[in-house]
C-alpha cells in the first residue's frame, strides 16, 4: 500500500474555446497555472490518498474566495489543518452565523506569505472513476472549472502477470482494456464566466450554457493531443480493430447528457463506481450510448470491428453546435486503425 | 434481401391547438408527402437491407443506424463527411435537391432501433428526420413463434406497439422554414410528441385523414391478460419519463439488445422508464386486473357521477361502469367515446409540462392504454 499525495492551489486563468477566450478557475500546483479538469489523481485500492489544498500561499492568481474539495463516492474522508491543526477529524458541513456555507471544511484565502493548508485524507476503497470538486459555492466554483477526476485501480493493474492486469475493476469483471480514455463532461456559460465576481452573488438561475465540453475542450479542440495548457487532456481515441476500448465517462456538469457511441455498441460494465459484475453474476449490458446525470459515471467497453473514423457525441444534439454553425462542442473522435 | 426506399421531404404537420408547423421528414413513396415520424421499417434478423435515400431538400441529408454494425454507403463503410475540414455529417449523405445515397447492412440483432439524420443533426433530427426500425428475430413466426428476441428469450407477445417520442420547438422550425440560423442555446420545445402527434391526436387511429403527415396513432389496445410488447424510441433531444398509470412494464431490452447474459435474465420491472435521446426500450406489458365483477363488487364507493366527467372538453373515454365489458351512466352533457366497456388509463411523460400543448393541459406526450373485453387480432400489429 502506498500513500498518494497531491498539493493543490485554486487559481484563475484563461480558457480557450473555439472562438473566444474566457476566464476560469481550476486546480493548479505551486508553479503552474490552473487546469480543467484538474490533474487526474490515480490510486490503487488500499492506498491512502492525501490531497492538500493551500490558501493563497504564493498564489499570484487567487480566485479570492474560500475553497474546499469534496470527494463524492469516497467514504470516511478526514481533514486536518496545517499549521495548528490537531488531529484529523471527519469532514463536516460548515456554517456561519447559522447559515450553511460549505459542504465541507474549507480554507480561507488569507495570506500570500503564510501557508494555511487543509489536508483531506481517505483510503481508496473501491475501484472506479470519481470526481473531486469544489464544496464551497459549488454552483459557482464547479461551473468555473473547479473539478477533477480520481481513478482508483485494482492491485495488479500494472503487473503483466497479474490477473487484474489492465483491468478497471479486477479479474472477472469484463473490464479488461487495451485502450483507456477518460471523458469528463461539462458545460460553460461564457457570460457568467466573463462576469464572475469573487465573493459576489452568482445567480445560478441565469445559468445558460453555451459551450459543452469533453475534458474541458470543445470539438474540434477535443481531438487534439494532450498538451501542457490549461486544458491539458485530449479526448481523441486511437485504437486498432479488435481492441477493447474502455470509455470512462463522468459528468462534472449540471445538465444531463447522452453520450452516443457513434454507430458502435458498447458494453456498460460499471456505473457510479460500482462494477456490474457482482457475486459471480454478470449484470453488464450492451448499449449504443449512455445517459449521465450530474455527477454520474459509467464505464463502457467498445470493441471496434472495422477501421475508420467514428464520432462519439452527445445525442442531446442541441449541444453539438459551435457559434459558426458547424458541428462542435461535446463530441470527439475514435480513430480505428487496422490491426497491425 | 429487403429494399427500403426513402425520400427526405418537407411539409406541414398539425397540432391539436390548431398550429401548422413546417417540418422535414422521410416518406416511403416519391409521390407521398413527408411524414412524422418516418415510415416504420420492419425487417428480419439476418436479412441484408438496402436503404435508398433520395433527398429533395436544399441541404445534404444522411441516415445513421445506431445499433447496426458494418453499415456501408455506396458499398464502402460509412464515414464522417467534411466540408473544408469542417465536420458536417456523421455519415455519407445524399446531396441536396435530388441527390441519392444507398446504405446497406445486415441486421444482425433483433430489436428496436432508431434511424435518423446524421447530417447537421442538431437541426435535422428535431426537424423530424427520424423513424423506427424493427428487426424480427430470425425464427419469428406471427402465428407460432411471435417473440421480440427469439424462442427461449421469454419475450413472446400477443400485440405490439411502437411509440417514438419527440419534441418540437416552433422557433427552430420557423427559422429553418425562413432559412435563418439556429443557435445551440435556444432550444425550447413547446410541443411534445408521440409518433409525431400531440395528445389528444395521439389517441386517434392510424392514418386518419385529418392528419395526413402524421399517420401513426399511439393508443395501446389489448385484452386482459395478453402480453403486449411496447417499443419506445427516444427521437428527441430531451429525456422523457414515461409510465402507464398504476401499472408497470417489464423492460426486456435496451437499444435493441436483450437484457440477458447467458442464462442470467436481467430484465426488470419498472413503473417509470426514462426514455433517453436516441435510445430504445422494449417492454412487455400485461394487465391482469383484479377480477371484480358485479357478482364480486369492488370494495369501494365510486365518486359521485357529476365528478366523473373528464376535463373541459366535454368528452370522456370512461364507460360509465367500473366493470370491464359493461357500460353505465355518463354525466349529462358529457360524450363518451367508450366502445365496449373497455378500461382506459393514461400512458404519459411524468415531466408534466410535457403533457401540454404550448402550456395548455391536456396535450403533448400522452396517450392511453385500453383494456378491451375482446379485440380483433389485427389490432396491435406492425406491418
Amino acid at each position: 500500500m502506498a500513500t498518494v499525495v497531491r498539493n493543490f492551489w485554486i487559481k484563475s486563468g484563461t480558457l480557450s474555446l473555439p472562438d473566444r477566450n474566457i476566464p476560469f478557475w481550476g486546480f493548479a500546483d505551486l508553479n503552474g497555472g490552473p487546469q480543467v479538469p484538474g490533474p487526474i489523481i490515480q490510486a490503487r485500492v488500499g492506498d491512502i490518498v492525501r490531497v492538500r489544498l493551500y490558501n493563497n500561499f504564493f498564489n499570484s492568481d487567487p480566485v479570492g474566495e474560500p475553497v474546499s474539495i469534496v470527494f463524492p463516492g469516497q467514504e470516511n474522508v478526514t481533514v486536518r489543518q496545517y499549521p495548528y491543526g490537531g488531529k484529523p477529524q471527519p469532514v463536516q458541513p460548515q456554517y456561519s452565523g447559522g447559515n450553511f456555507i460549505s459542504y465541507t471544511n474549507y480554507v480561507e484565502p488569507d495570506s500570500y506569505y503564510f501557508p494555511l493548508i487543509l489536508q483531506y485524507e481517505f483510503e481508496a476503497q473501491r475501484c472506479g472513476i470519481y470526481l473531486y470538486e469544489s464544496g464551497t459555492n459549488p454552483e459557482k466554483q464547479i461551473q468555473m472549472g473547479v473539478y477533477g477526476v480520481i481513478i482508483i485501480r485494482p492491485y495488479g493493474y500494472n503487473i503483466p502477470s497479474h490477473s487484474n492486469y489492465k483491468t478497471a475493476y479486477g479479474a472477472n469483471t469484463n473490464s479488461r482494456y487495451d485502450v483507456e480514455k477518460v471523458l469528463v463532461l461539462g458545460e460553460l456559460d461564457s457570460a457568467m464566466h466573463q462576469g464572475v465576481i469573487p465573493g459576489g452573488y452568482y445567480n445560478i438561475l441565469n445559468f445558460t450554457p453555451d459551450y459543452y465540453v469533453l475534458n474541458g475542450r470543445c470539438y474540434p479542440d477535443t481531438v487534439n493531443d494532450d498538451d501542457d495548457s490549461g486544458q491539458p487532456y485530449g479526448s481523441k481515441i486511437s485504437c486498432s480493430t479488435g481492441d477493447r476500448v474502455l470509455l470512462r465517462m463522468i459528468n462534472a456538469g449540471f445538465r444531463t447528457y447522452t453520450i452516443s457511441f457513434g454507430g458502435l455498441s458498447g458494453r456498460v460494465i460499471a456505473e457510479g463506481g460500482y462494477s456490474l459484475a457482482t457475486d459471480g453474476t454478470d449484470n453488464s449490458y450492451e448499449r449504443t450510448g449512455v445517459t449521465l446525470g450530474a455527477g454520474q459515471s459509467a464505464d463502457a467497453v467498445i470493441i471496434p470491428e472495422r477501421p475508420g473514423e467514428f464520432y462519439i457525441y452527445d445525442r442531446g444534439h442541441t449541444c453539438l453546435i459551435n457559434d459558426d454553425g458547424f458541428l462542435g462542442s461535446m463530441m470527439t473522435k475514435m480513430d480505428v486503425h487496422p490491426t497491425p | 434481401m429487403a429494399t427500403v426506399n426513402l425520400w427526405a421531404k418537407d411539409g406541414y404537420m398539425s397540432t391539436p391547438d390548431g398550429n401548422s408547423i413546417y417540418f422535414w421528414g422521410f416518406t416511403g413513396d416519391a409521390n407521398r408527402p413527408a411524414q412524422l415520424p418516418g415510415p416504420r421499417i420492419v425487417i428480419t434478423q439476418g436479412q441484408e437491407v438496402t436503404v435508398n435515400l433520395t433527398n429533395t431538400l436544399a441541404k445534404p441529408v444522411s441516415i445513421v443506424f445506431p445499433g447496426q454494425r458494418g453499415v456501408l454507403a455506396g458499398g464502402q463503410p460509412v464515414q464522417p463527411q467534411y466540408d473544408a475540414e469542417r465536420l458536417v455529417s456523421f455519415a455519407d449523405y445524399a446531396p441536396p435537391n435530388g441527390g441519392t445515397v444507398t446504405y446497406t447492412f445486415t441486421a444482425e440483432h433483433p430489436g428496436t432501433y432508431i434511424y435518423e439524420s446524421g447530417t447537421y443533426p442538431y437541426r435535422q433530427v428535431p426537424m423530424g428526420l427520424y423513424g423506427g426500425l424493427v428487426v424480427r428475430p430470425a425464427d419469428f413466426d406471427a402465428d407460432t413463434n411471435k417473440t421480440a428476441y427469439g424462442a427461449g428469450t421469454d419475450t413472446g407477445f400477443d400485440r405490439e406497439y411502437l411509440l417514438i417520442t419527440g419534441e418540437i420547438d416552433p422557433k427552430l422550425h420557423r427559422a429553418v422554414e425562413q432559412g435563418k440560423a439556429c443557435s445551440a442555446g435556444g432550444y425550447r420545445p413547446r410541443y411534445w410528441t408521440v409518433n409525431g402527434r400531440c395528445a389528444p391526436d395521439t389517441m386517434m387511429k392510424d392514418s386518419v385523414p385529418y392528419l395526413p403527415r402524421q399517420p401513426y396513432g399511439s393508443m395501446i389496445m389489448a385484452e386482459r391478460g395478453e402480453r403486449v410488447l411496447i417499443r419506445y424510441i427516444g427521437a428527441g433531444v430531451q429525456t422523457h419519463p414515461l409510465h402507464p398509470h398504476g401499472n408497470h412494464t417489464r423492460v426486456i431490452a435496451v437499444d435493441g439488445r436483450l437484457l440477458r447474459n447467458g442464462e442470467h435474465d436481467r430484465s426488470y420491472n419498472r413503473f417509470t422508464v426514462l426514455v433517453e435521446p436516441g435510445r430504445t426500450y422494449d417492454q412487455i406489458f400485461r394487465w391482469d386486473g383484479l377480477g371484480y365483477s358485479e357478482q364480486n363488487p369492488i370494495p369501494t364507493i365510486l365518486p359521485n357521477l357529476r365528478n366523473m366527467g373528464i376535463g373541459d372538453a366535454g368528452w370522456t373515454l370512461w364507460s360509465g361502469s367500473p366493470y370491464l365489458g359493461q357500460k353505465g351512466d355518463i354525466p349529462v352533457g358529457v360524450v363518451s367515446h367508450n366502445e365496449l366497456g373497455e378500461y382506459y388509463f393514461m400512458l404519459h411523460s411524468h415531466a408534466e409540462p410535457q403533457i401540454t400543448n404550448w402550456g395548455e393541459f391536456p396535450g403533448g406526450m400522452m396517450s392511453m392504454i385500453a383494456v378491451y373485453p375482446s379485440l380483433s387480432p389485427v389490432v396491435g400489429t406492425l406491418p
